[in-house]
């Protein structure tokens, strides 16, 4: 599909259009704290592209912390109404590759989750490429890349004042087709390039696979998560983590059946309803959050579900690093199963 | 939102009954109030559904009636908020449900073999979904000796009793109750844990099918018995109970590995579940 340059005033004028047709998300500095984070924005002037990412994800514009399953009143209940359109602005490759996991996970493996699907449907995104990489980042290690496309519409690059704007699919291309054809030099295109040569080699995910495969029972778990106090920030802020909680709220007969999120390092969140509780010991619900990044949603849907975004190491209150989690398994899991 | 599986649908508490001395287990009859839901709602046992009372909640519970019954039934033991909820209901309320979720028993597997059923407990309520499937005249010819141990703490636990009364002088069943410890009640006779009498009873392994349900401590010692008679990994069924949130594999609570117990299970056979953690 044909690439075209975009001028800031282009991209502003633009933001302007699709906020009259219905919400455009995008960075925005969060008031006098140090962030930036996805708000509603009206005008390009909101936004700020200035930090590699935003405190959290954009994972809640699809799968919101507090989602609305059902409205009730009087005993008759009855579902919210369709969302509205939405388009994302700035989203990094890594976050619109997790929301890519997202719709495998949430619109296939049986079940489709109509919730989500109904925003996905109605959702446009247009990433950002990185040009400089966090310290924290490592999309490269773990199959991604700074200029990435997958779950992208349109992948914009900041050339210097003005953006290439690369569409992904049809919707995509649609969004930019007024737009004037561009000079694409060899330098604007070495931008991508460059971000990427400063990040971290690629892990062996797949030998990593093969080691958590056998690895279970191995006492490697027994010192891995003792810095960890269970707070589940980093389920909270992983652009992939999808578990929720079903709740009722009711006052005076009216009310809602909510989800939100939940996290798997939460003791009550396996604990049957007879006090049982098959991940009692926070080493068994450290070792399943770990599992589950690198073993078993490869064994679901065929990916891993880190997308190297580090949000969880910039936010972990012990300083837990998932790098060198990845790198004690991988030095002390042995390769080769051993059979019991 | 078309097919939305969250969705519950509107069903009737036709009978409340009340199962054990300690008044904690009910068994709920329902129907749908569109009659032609029923139709629609086609299961197998061994699959559950979710029970939703709107402002309170909704929990998973195994379907405990066949699908050849006109009434869908849950027995339920008041434990938490919910639960209290659903005791306090009288008949005629309207709730809400939604399913059937997850695998069943391997019935397919189950046909022309023997089929040994180890129960402890409340947990026997989709086993004795499958026995009154089994016993359907049509189709018991279809299966070879049944055989069932099923147990509690006192005669008084024991769910279902009218029925497994029957059952006990059927020839088409040979069921053997046991409890932990006899009472003044002659009913039943046999003193001993489930494992213990399943010992005694050693029904033989070839050509046969298990199927386990009860708490994890029954389960535990049931395993070790059942090898010794020489069933293998593949033909011993558990079914297991997760805490669980949405019933379809989404909500992540009840995996075991990389399984999940709502949509892969809750029926796992032995062999499968030897390659998981023992995360249940």
């Amino acid at each position: 599909m044909t690439q075209r340059v975009i001028t800031a005033d282009g991209l502003a004028k633009l933001v302007t259009e699709w906020a009259k047709k219905g919400a455009v998300y995008a960075p925005v500095k969060a008031g006098s704290k140090d962030w930036t984070e996805f708000r509603r924005v009206t005008s390009l002037k909101e936004t700020d592209f200035s930090r590699v990412n935003t405190k959290q994800s954009a994972k809640g514009l699809l799968f919101p912390q507090r989602e609305v399953m059902l409205r009730f009143k009087d005993g008759k209940s009855e579902e919210p109404a369709a969302p509205e359109e939405q388009v994302i602005l700035g989203i990094r490759p890594c976050d619109a590759a997790a929301i890519a996991f997202q719709a495998k996970f949430f619109t296939g493996q049986g079940q489709t989750d109509p919730y989500f699907k109904a925003r996905l449907d109605r959702t446009t995104f247009i990433g950002f490429a990185c040009n400089t990489p966090a310290e924290t980042c490592f999309c490269t290690a773990v199959g991604g890349s700074p200029s990435g496309t997958r779950g992208l519409d349109l992948l914009l690059t900041d050339i210097g004042g003005k953006y290439l704007a690369e569409p992904v699919t049809d919707k995509g291309a649609a969004l930019i087709a007024d737009m004037p054809d561009p000079a694409i030099g060899d330098l604007e295109r070495k931008l991508a390039e460059k971000c990427a040569e400063q990040m971290p080699q690629a892990i062996d995910t797949a030998a990593l696979k093969r080691r958590l495969d056998s690895g279970f029972e191995h006492p490697v778990w027994d010192e891995l998560n003792l810095a960890c106090v269970n707070c589940g920030a980093c389920t909270f802020l992983c652009p992939t983590c999808h578990c929720f909680d079903v709740t009722d709220e009711e006052r005076k007969g009216r009310g809602a059946r909510i989800r939100v999120w939940d996290s798997c390092q939460f003791c009550i969140y396996s604990q049957h309803a007879s006090g049982h509780n098959p991940r009692q010991t926070a080493r068994s619900r450290y070792r399943n959050r770990v599992m589950d990044k690198f073993k078993y949603t490869v064994d679901m849907v065929g990916e891993l579900s880190c997308v190297g975004c580090g949000r969880c190491i910039i936010e972990c209150p012990a300083g837990i690093d998932v790098r060198e989690t990845v790198e004690v398994l991988t030095r002390q899991l042995p390769e080769a199963a051993e059979k019991k | 939102m078309p097919g939305n599986p969250y969705l519950p649908l509107d069903v009737r508490v036709e009978k409340v009954t009340v199962e054990n001395d300690a008044k904690d287990l009910k068994t709920f009859d329902l129907s749908f109030v569109d009659a032609s839901a029923r139709t629609a709602f086609e299961f197998i046992p061994g699959q559950f559904g979710f029970l939703s009372i709107i402002g309170t909640g909704e929990a998973p519970f195994g379907i405990a009636s066949a699908p050849s019954e006109e009434f869908i039934k849950y027995t339920v033991k008041r434990v938490g908020g919910f639960t209290t909820a659903l005791h306090e209901l009288e008949p005629g309320t309207v709730i809400g449900m939604r399913g059937p979720w997850g695998n069943s028993y391997p019935l397919d597997l189950m046909q022309g073999k023997d089929v040994v059923i180890v129960s402890g407990g409340f947990s026997f309520t989709t086993l004795r979904s499958t026995i009154v499937h089994l016993l359907d005249p049509k189709r018991r010819p279809q299966f070879g000796k049944i055989t069932c141990v099923y147990g509690a703490r006192s005669a008084g636990e024991l769910l279902y009793k009218d029925e497994i009364k029957a059952w006990e002088s059927s020839s088409d069943i040979d069921l053997h109750l046991c409890v932990d410890k006899l009472g003044s009640d002659p009913w039943p006779r046999t003193e001993g844990l489930v494992p213990n009498v399943l010992k005694q009873v050693a029904p033989s392994s070839k050509n046969a099918i298990a199927l386990v349900c009860g708490p994890p401590i029954m389960i535990r010692f049931t395993h070790p018995v059942l090898e010794a008679l020489g069933f293998r990994p593949d033909d011993v069924f558990l079914s297991l109970e997760n805490r669980m949130k949405c019933g379809i594999g989404k909500c992540g609570h009840c995996n075991l590995g990389s399984k999940y117990v709502c949509k892969d299970g809750p029926v796992f056979s032995y062999s499968q579940l030897r390659g998981l953690p023992a995360e249940y």
